[in-house]
């Protein structure tokens, strides 16, 4: 057992958390280092290229969340007298392309990573500044190229521009998307670069590869797949917006081009983007269970290798969105059973939390109830991705409420929850000021059983039948409806309370100590919020990660 | 039975011995992930009370085999899924493989309307009656974008593929009217582009074939999908941003004609007007711009489409609109 | 400031503050490029498995399509290219040595062969067009309408074409945009490290020429 010994030059916070530490003699932090517009436009500290990136995400969170509830209020009578169908397919897309592309593949990676990483390795700032700064830019451009198609007047593809439907058929703004789309790629890639290079190269002297938080391995998988799976969308979406721009028939069937083909371009990047958002999300809540419980991370190397592992194996699972699509059975049983190898070791990650928390000394505050609600939502979203996987009841519940109801399981119940609890945890550091418990407790909870009223009849409309995308639908699916219509406005209230009282703490909150929660790792040695320059004298890390003061002796090559 | 009669279903009935089979495997699997599961949120709860802050309780902490511990529950629970990939993959293989005596049925999937071919040369529009105790086999494919033919009581679904064609195949074995739906996501009106699965006995099903279209409403109600999936509507609705003659009511009435004509508008002439519109041109005041549908609307659906403007139905519902 | 690894006189790097050490800063950048390069080869990846893939479906129609492809003009392009990396490398290794005047020189032709290589492209685009081979504008008649298939590998053979161009053109940009940089005093003792790192580009450019080529022009015949 060895006890937490603080390191760096801020190591007296960590003694009496509640203290507020001394703030005159210090180097302004990089909140107020400078305050001109200019400084924050131009900026290229990667803590303000995060918040940035966290203004931005978020306002995307909320458009992607109001057309989410109007799809839910349309859903509220069958015969969709609410609005037409063309404003409904246009709505669901709007919210599929928004909290997909805009929200959830930068969310936990652009904000925390890019705020985080070089405060976890001991580096000064990321290995290319500017190009972070150009990456927040290039993602506003794409972003802006979607707006323009929405305000244009929408886009009716679904977020998955399925051919010949999104090239031949459709008569909306579908290339200004697409261009959007194609634009944010490379802010991803760009993203991807700099964290992969950071962490290889600017480790501080002591950090080695094992001494890594789990959170730096998760991005450093994260950015794998940005750099390995982004650019086959990118090309995809080139062929696309070719296609329908020129007509050159690489996916149009009249020309004897394959329309099946862009699904297997796109799958074979959007299916490894599924853990671009699960991945981070992981790495969020194995900073957050060992710092609640005041102990070690169970079997942490074990953690870190899955996620190398995991980004690995999610290149050579795309085929199971295409069992029903006429793909070669062979293929189909291939991509099955490579799924449940996927799968299953995602899903017991669980596990190590669990046994993290086992003869623990836990504080349940709001970022470990976010936390908890995570472990909760994520494995009945992994299991439901099992049940997918499977041939025989793939060809029952594809393209139905199920597979909505799982993806939400995994994204909002995964990577959501993942971020507002990472959001808790380090609002401090961010801020340097404290929100009310109290609400966080409450939001947390409101989210929780939001969410599930929401999402779980979803799993019961898809088994009984009830497709996907159907603004009108058959009476007999209306209660289950309206029961998770009535979740989404749980679901919606306890997203608003962050949104308030998290702002209202900028300026109200009580002042932060250097490390609120008692938790190791180099970015709690540093003042809350940390001087513009990270550190203020290069750190030395003398020791494993999660330092805490529980430790399980746990033997095999733990320790090395 | 018809499918409006249930308010609240929780499960959906089955119709046949696969799709009983595929009930029987979600069920196990759902008791498999609730062994793996429910152990974990237990364990969670307990152990958020037990070892809570300043709680007395035992920290000790006991020598663990992490690796040993780390391999055995991330293999256990695989192996343990395996069963359950082996057995859907078994499903799945005797859900492609349709045997030779198979009923075989042509389908097309159209934006927004299915087209279902019996071996005996009668179609139908969005419905389909199929008899039990027989393999059928339905051979699709599509004339637009990529739809999908999904069966839930029969626990299958298939793409049809603008380019090629693709099958499925069961043997019912239970008579009831079901919901049929496309899965696939095709556009606007992809909703609406659902219907009813008949499923019957072969008796009824041969008299069903003798005497169809009477069971089903006749051709007026298939016809209203014809004037839907051709998009007649987008013209010649009430209320329609190109201005077209309404339909209400035009059929037994007199038509003047530009040639100072005064004509009948009756079967023949509806033909007429849908394949060739620049024939015959109107009096009134209109542009002509309707594009000619000769070549364009196969025989059957134009039969579907005249009936349904002969039919009371399309004089209401032109009417009802406002 | 401080030396390279090199160690010739006035040759090295300049340490941008958030870097501890030249070594590391030195070190970032060529894994930049790196992966950004690993990045860029996928990219083209999925244009060549598309060509590859529709080979597989039609070869009849692709075969015939590439016969009309201008195989002496892809030929002698790809020995521009090569030239040209070579090139390059030369601009590297006088970079090393401190030899500055040489330097530039080698850039120069370098860019020259680049801009000679998209001469070529353009007769061979020009040469297209007279010959209707271009599907994609819609009002001009295409020469293979036989077969209809050929004209998907055509226009796929303009966007990889044309993206490879894009490329190509962005690298001379850059390329003489460094070379007015490098012409001043001082240059290799701070930036030593740029042509190293664009050299990897530029070979990069010269190497998915060398897979377009035989993929697209060769392959097919």
């Amino acid at each position: 057992m060895t006890s937490g010994t603080a390191t760096g030059t801020e190591g007296l916070a960590l003694r009496d958390p509640h203290t507020p530490d001394p703030t005159l003699d210090r180097p302004a932090d990089y909140l107020h280092a400078e305050h001109t517009l200019r400084s924050w436009f131009l900026t290229t500290d990667h803590k303000r290229i995060a918040l940035l990136y966290l203004a931005s995400i978020t306002a995307f969170f909320v458009i992607g969340a109001v057309t989410a509830g109007l799809v839910r209020l349309a859903l509220v009578v069958p015969d969709g007298q609410v609005f037409t169908n063309d404003t409904y397919n246009k709505l669901f897309t709007i919210h599929g392309v928004v909290m997909v592309w805009f929200f959830l593949i930068p969310s936990i990676p652009a904000t925390f990573g890019n705020f985080l990483i070089p405060l976890m390795i001991g580096a000064r700032d990321l290995a290319f500044p500017k190009l972070n700064l150009a990456s927040w830019y290039v993602f506003m451009t794409g972003a802006l190229f979607t707006l323009v198609s929405v305000v244009l007047g929408g886009v009716d593809t679904g977020w998955t521009f399925y051919t010949p439907l999104s090239t031949a058929f459709s008569n909306t703004w579908v290339v200004p998307a697409l261009i959007g789309v194609t634009i944010v790629g490379f802010s991803s890639i760009l993203t991807g670069l700099n964290f992969v290079v950071t962490i290889h190269t600017m480790r501080a002297p002591g950090m080695t590869w094992f001494r890594l938080p789990i959170f730096v391995w998760t991005h450093y998988a994260t950015s794998l797949i940005f750099l390995l799976a982004t650019p086959v969308i990118t090309v995809a979406l080139i062929l696309l917006i070719m296609e329908r721009a020129f007509h050159i028939g690489v996916f149009d069937p009249a020309y004897g081009g394959d329309p099946v083909l862009f699904q297997h371009l796109f799958w074979f990047y959007s299916h490894p983007a599924v853990y671009i958002m699960v991945l981070p999300g992981m790495g969020v809540i194995s900073e957050i269970v060992p710092a609640f419980a005041q102990k070690k991370l169970f079997g942490y190397k074990f953690v870190a290798y899955a996620a190398i592992g995991l980004a690995s194996v999610t290149f050579f699972v795309w085929g199971h969105h295409m069992f029903v699509n006429g793909q070669s059975d062979l293929a189909s049983v291939a991509f099955s059973v490579l799924s449940f190898a996927v799968a299953v070791p995602s899903a017991v990650k669980v596990y190590n939390w669990t046994a993290t928390i086992h003869k623990g000394s836990l504080k349940l505050d709001t970022p470990m109830l976010y936390a908890m609600g995570y472990i909760g939502l994520f494995v009945l979203g992994g299991l439901t991705g099992l049940y997918l996987a499977t041939l025989a009841i793939n060809q029952h519940v594809h393209a139905t409420y199920f597979v909505v109801a799982h993806f939400h399981y995994i994204m909002v119940g995964g990577t959501v929850l993942a971020f507002l609890g990472g959001l808790h945890f380090w609002w401090p550091k961010f801020t340097g000021r404290m929100y009310i418990e109290a609400w966080g407790r409450i939001s947390a909870f409101l989210i929780f059983i939001g969410f599930n009223v929401t999402f779980f009849p979803q799993f019961i409309l898809g088994y009984l039948g009830m497709p996907r995308r159907y603004h009108i639908y058959p009476p007999e699916f209306q209660f289950l409806n309206i029961l998770s219509s009535a979740g989404s406005t749980i679901l919606a209230v306890g997203y608003i309370f962050p949104m308030v009282y998290l702002v209202y703490a900028i300026w109200f909150g009580r002042r932060a100590p250097a490390n609120p929660w008692d938790a190791r790792g180099l970015e709690w040695t540093v003042a809350s919020p940390p001087p513009a320059h990270n550190f203020l004298s290069e750190p030395e890390v003398p020791e494993m990660p999660y330092d805490y003061p529980i430790q399980a002796r746990e033997t095999g090559r733990q320790h090395t | 039975m018809n499918p409006t009669d249930l308010a609240l279903q929780l499960w959906p009935p089955s119709a046949s011995a696969t799709a009983a089979e595929t009930d029987w495997l979600i069920l196990a699997f759902t008791v498999l992930t609730l062994l793996l599961t429910v152990p974990v949120f237990v364990a969670i709860t307990w152990f958020a009370i037990r070892y809570r802050q300043g709680a007395p309780a035992n920290r000790d902490q006991s020598e663990s085999r992490s690796v040993l511990i780390e391999i055995s529950w991330m293999l256990i629970p695989f192996l343990l899924t395996l069963i359950f990939f082996v057995w859907g993959a078994r499903l799945f293989f005797i859900s492609k493989a349709a045997p030779a005596d198979a009923l075989v049925i042509e389908a097309i999937g159209r934006q927004w309307m299915w087209k279902f071919q019996h071996p005996t040369g009668q179609s139908e529009i969005n419905d389909l009656h199929l008899p039990i105790g027989q393999p059928v086999k339905i051979r699709m494919t599509s004339q637009d974008v990529i739809h999908a033919l999904y069966l839930p009581v029969l626990r299958m679904q298939m793409a049809t593929l603008p380019d090629r064609y693709t099958e499925l195949w069961f043997k019912a074995d239970r008579s009831g009217t079901f919901r049929l739906y496309c899965s696939e996501y095709c556009g606007t009106d992809h909703s609406k582009m659902d219907g009813n699965l008949t499923l019957m006995s072969q008796a009824d099903y041969a008299a069903w074939l003798q005497n169809g279209q009477a069971l089903q409403g006749g051709l007026a109600g298939a016809g209203r999908a014809v004037y839907e999936s051709y998009a007649c509507g987008t013209c010649h609705d009430p209320g329609a941003v190109v201005r077209a003659p309404s339909l209400a009511g035009l059929y037994g009435r007199e038509v003047r004609l530009a040639d100072g004509r005064t004509v009948p508008a009756d079967e023949a002439y509806l033909r007429e007007k849908i394949l060739n519109p620049n024939r015959l041109k109107l009096a009134a005041d209109y542009k002509q711009v309707m594009p000619a549908f000769r070549n364009v609307i196969p025989a059957d659906d134009l039969d579907r489409l005249v009936a349904y403007l002969k039919s009371a139905g399309a004089q209401a519902q032109q009417e009802a609109v406002p | 400031m401080s030396a390279g690894a090199e160690g010739a006189e006035g040759v090295g790097v300049a340490l941008v503050s958030h870097f501890a050490t030249v070594e590391q800063q030195r070190h970032a950048a060529v894994l930049g490029m790196w992966a950004w390069l690993l990045t860029e080869l996928l990219l083209f990846a999925g244009l060549f498995l598309t060509a590859l893939v529709l080979r597989l479906l039609h070869p009849e129609a692709v075969q015939e399509a590439a016969r009309h492809l201008k195989f002496w003009i892809g030929a002698l392009n790809t020995v521009v290219l090569i030239t040209s990396s070579l090139t390059m490398s030369g601009a590297i290794q006088l970079s090393r040595l401190g030899w500055q005047r040489g330097m530039v020189r080698f850039m120069l032709a370098t860019a020259a062969l680049g801009t000679l290589f998209l001469a070529f492209k353009g007769y061979e685009y020009w040469a297209d067009y007279h010959e209707h081979m271009m599907p994609f504008l819609g009002g001009r008649p295409y020469a293979l309408e036989s077969a209809p298939a050929s004209r998907l590998f055509v226009n796929l053979y303009y966007v990889a074409t044309s993206l490879h161009g894009l490329h190509l053109t962005t690298g001379i940009g850059i390329l003489l945009a460094m070379t007015w940089q490098a012409s001043r005093p001082g240059f290799l003792a701070r930036h030593q490290n740029r042509i190293e790192i664009f050299g990897l580009y530029w070979h990069f450019i010269d190497l998915i020429w060398i897979l377009a080529f035989p993929i697209l022009y060769v392959v097919n015949r």
